[in-house]
C-alpha cells in the first residue's frame, strides 16, 4: 500500500505539473492577434480592410494594397455618408435608398462554443403572429424526447395535450424520424419577426416548427433531404432573404430561403472548429470563417448567394506549450486533452 | 467492533454533522423558497428561460457547500485523533488496521452521500413542480461535480490530517488544490458529463493517500 500511495502521489504531481506549468507559460507568452475589419466592397469589387490610420478619417485598403476612402463601403457606412450628403443615388446599376440599404443590412455570428455544448432538450416557443403585433415572451416550450416532441405551457409546467397531439400528427404525416437532432431558433422578442425553429430529424431532414395563432405549424424542406445536414442556424434577418444557414457533412454552407430553396454558397465552414461571421448588404454578403490558422473570407452575391471572390488572411503560427488541458476555447466541456507542439 | 468504531466516529463528529445538516437544510430552504417566490410572483416561465437561454443552474448557492462539508467533517473526525495522539492507540487495537481506516472513511463518505442525496432529492422534488423533468435532470447532473468535490475535500483533508510530515503534506495539498480547482473550473450545465466518471474514479483512487499517510504515521515519519 505504501508503494501504491507513493506512485499515486507522484503521478498526480506529474499530471498537475503537465497541466499547470504549460498553462502558466502560455499565459506569460500569450500574444493577441488583431486583424482589421474586412468586408467585400460593392464599389471596388474587392475585399477592403479598415485602417483607422491617425483616427481622423476611415481608410480602406484592398487586397492589392490600394487605399480608398469611405466610398469603398458606401452601404456599411450609409448613414454616415447620408448625413454628409455623399451617399450615392445608385450602385451596381440600380437606384438605392437609405431605407432599403438599412433594411438589407444583416449580421450573424456563430462560435464553436455555441455548437459544442450539451444543450437542454427544451426549446421556448413564441407566438409568431401575436395579437398585439409586437412579439411577446414565449409561454410554451417544445420538449424533445426519444419518441416525440411534447408541447408544454411553462407557466404551470403542464403538458398541452392538444398541441402535442397536433404536432405529433403533423410530424407523423411528414414521416419525421424521432428523435429530433438539431434545433435552432431565437425565442427573443428583440427581433422583427419570428420563424420558430429549424429542426432536423434523426435522418438529417430539415423541418420548421412555429406557432401561428396558437396552432403549431410544421413545414418540411424536401430540397434539403440527402444533404446530411449537421449544423443549422435560423437567421431571421430583417430583409427576410433567408430562413437559415445549413452545413452538410462535407462542411459546405448553404442558405435556406423562405420558399424552401437550398442555395449552395461555395463556402466551406466547420462549425465545430471555426468562428463564423456573416455581414450582408444589398448587394453582397461577406462571410468570414476563422480558426487558429487564420481568416478565410468569401464574398457572395446577395441575390443568389453565388460565390464572387475569396481571400485568406493567415495568422502567425500558433505556438503553445505542450501539456494537459481540461478546457478549450472551442467547446464548453471539461475533459482531459493533450495538446502537442 | 464495527459498531464501536462507528459510535466513536459519531461521538467525534456529531456536532459537525448536525451543523452541516442544519446549514444544508437552511441554504436549500432559502434557495428553493426564493425560486418558488419567483414562480409565484412572476412566472414559472422565468425559470425555464433562465435555464434554456442563459444556461443557469438555479442552485448555484450550493456550489461550495459540499466541499466545505467534506473539509469540516474530515477535520472533526481526524484532528482530535492526531492532536491527542489517540490515533496511535486506535491503530494498536486488536482489529485489522486497513479495515479500521476503511470503516472510518466509509463513515464519513456515507454521511456526506446521505447529506448530498437528501439535498439533491428534495431540490429535485421541489423543482419538479415548476420545471419539466429534463430540466430538473440537467440541474441534478450539474450538481454532481460539486458533490464529488465534497468527497474529494473529505478524502484529501483526511490524508492531510493523518500525514505526519510537511514534506508530504505539501504535495498532497497541491494535488488537492488542483483537483478541487478542476471541479469548479466550469459552471456551464452538464460541462462535466463526459469527464465525471474519470473524476469519480480518480477521487475514489485517492483514498490510497489516506492509507499511505496512516502507514507513515505508524512508522513515525517526521520532517
Amino acid at each position: 500500500m505504501k508503494r501504491i500511495g507513493q506512485i499515486f502521489l507522484w503521478c498526480s504531481i506529474a499530471l498537475l505539473a503537465l497541466w499547470q506549468i504549460p498553462s502558466l507559460l502560455n499565459l506569460l507568452t500569450l500574444k493577441s492577434i488583431s486583424t482589421p475589419f474586412t468586408l467585400y466592397s460593392c464599389t471596388v469589387h474587392d475585399f477592403t480592410a479598415l485602417d483607422r490610420g491617425d483616427g481622423t478619417a476611415f481608410k480602406f485598403i484592398d487586397t492589392k494594397g490600394n487605399v480608398h476612402g469611405e466610398e469603398a463601403q458606401p452601404l456599411f457606412y450609409a448613414s454616415v455618408l447620408a448625413s454628409k450628403g455623399s451617399l450615392p443615388d445608385s450602385l451596381e446599376g440600380r437606384k438605392i435608398s437609405l431605407e432599403e440599404i438599412e433594411r438589407n443590412q444583416v449580421i450573424a455570428s456563430v462560435r464553436p462554443k455555441d455548437v459544442n455544448k450539451t444543450k437542454a432538450p427544451v426549446y421556448l416557443l413564441m407566438e409568431s403572429v401575436p395579437l398585439r403585433l409586437e412579439l411577446q415572451d414565449p409561454e410554451d416550450a417544445l420538449v424533445s424526447r426519444k419518441n416525440g416532441i411534447a408541447v408544454y405551457n411553462m407557466e404551470g409546467n403542464s403538458l398541452l395535450t392538444d398541441k402535442t397531439a397536433a404536432l405529433a400528427a403533423a410530424l407523423d404525416s411528414l414521416d419525421f424520424a424521432y428523435p429530433a437532432k438539431l434545433f435552432s431558433g431565437n425565442p427573443s422578442h428583440h427581433k422583427a419577426y419570428d420563424e420558430g425553429y429549424l429542426v432536423t430529424d434523426s435522418q438529417d431532414r430539415v423541418f420548421q416548427i412555429k406557432q401561428v395563432d396558437g396552432k403549431i405549424r410544421l413545414r418540411h424542406f424536401p430540397k434539403a433531404d440527402g444533404l446530411g445536414v449537421k449544423f443549422i442556424q435560423i437567421t431571421e434577418f430583417e430583409n427576410r432573404a433567408t430562413l437559415g444557414m445549413m452545413v452538410d457533412g462535407e462542411n459546405r454552407l448553404y442558405m435556406l430561403t423562405p420558399d424552401g430553396e437550398v442555395m449552395p454558397t461555395g463556402v466551406t465552414y466547420t462549425p465545430e472548429k471555426e468562428d463564423l461571421l456573416v455581414v450582408g448588404d444589398l448587394f453582397y454578403y461577406t462571410v468570414k470563417t476563422s480558426d487558429s490558422d487564420g481568416e478565410h473570407f468569401f464574398a457572395l452575391k446577395s441575390k443568389d448567394f453565388s460565390l464572387v471572390a475569396t481571400y485568406d488572411r493567415p495568422y502567425p503560427k500558433d505556438w503553445s506549450f505542450p501539456g494537459i488541458y481540461f478546457t478549450s476555447s472551442l467547446d464548453n466541456w471539461v475533459k482531459l486533452r493533450w495538446r502537442g507542439i | 467492533m464495527n459498531k464501536m468504531i462507528l459510535y466513536k466516529e459519531w461521538l467525534k463528529t456529531r456536532w459537525t454533522v448536525l451543523g452541516a445538516a442544519v446549514v444544508f437544510a437552511a441554504v436549500s430552504f432559502y434557495c428553493l423558497l426564493n425560486l418558488m417566490k419567483i414562480v409565484e410572483i412572476r412566472s414559472g416561465a422565468i425559470l425555464w428561460e433562465a435555464m434554456v437561454e442563459k444556461d443557469a443552474i438555479l442552485l448555484n448557492v450550493f456550489r461550495f457547500l459540499p466541499a466545505l462539508a467534506g473539509l469540516l467533517l474530515a477535520l472533526s473526525q481526524f484532528v482530535p485523533e492526531v492532536l491527542h495522539k489517540r490515533f496511535k492507540l486506535t491503530l494498536h487495537l486488536p482489529y485489522p488496521q486497513n479495515r479500521m481506516v476503511l470503516i472510518m472513511l466509509g463513515y464519513g463518505l456515507v454521511l456526506l452521500t446521505v447529506l448530498f442525496a437528501v439535498q439533491a432529492g428534495v431540490s429535485a422534488l421541489v423543482l419538479r413542480g415548476p420545471l419539466v423533468k429534463e430540466l430538473v435532470w440537467r440541474i441534478i447532473v450539474s450538481l454532481l461535480p460539486w458533490y464529488l468535490a465534497g468527497w474529494a475535500a473529505y478524502i484529501f483533508t483526511s490524508a492531510l490530517c493523518l500525514e505526519p510530515a510537511w514534506k508530504k503534506r505539501v504535495p498532497i495539498l497541491l494535488v488537492a488544490a488542483g483537483l478541487l480547482y478542476l471541479m469548479f473550473i466550469s459552471d456551464t450545465p452538464e460541462a462535466y458529463s463526459l469527464f465525471l466518471p474519470w473524476l469519480l474514479g480518480y477521487t475514489l483512487l485517492s483514498i490510497v493517500l489516506v492509507f499511505y499517510a496512516v502507514i507513515r504515521f505508524k512508522e513515525g515519519a517526521q520532517d
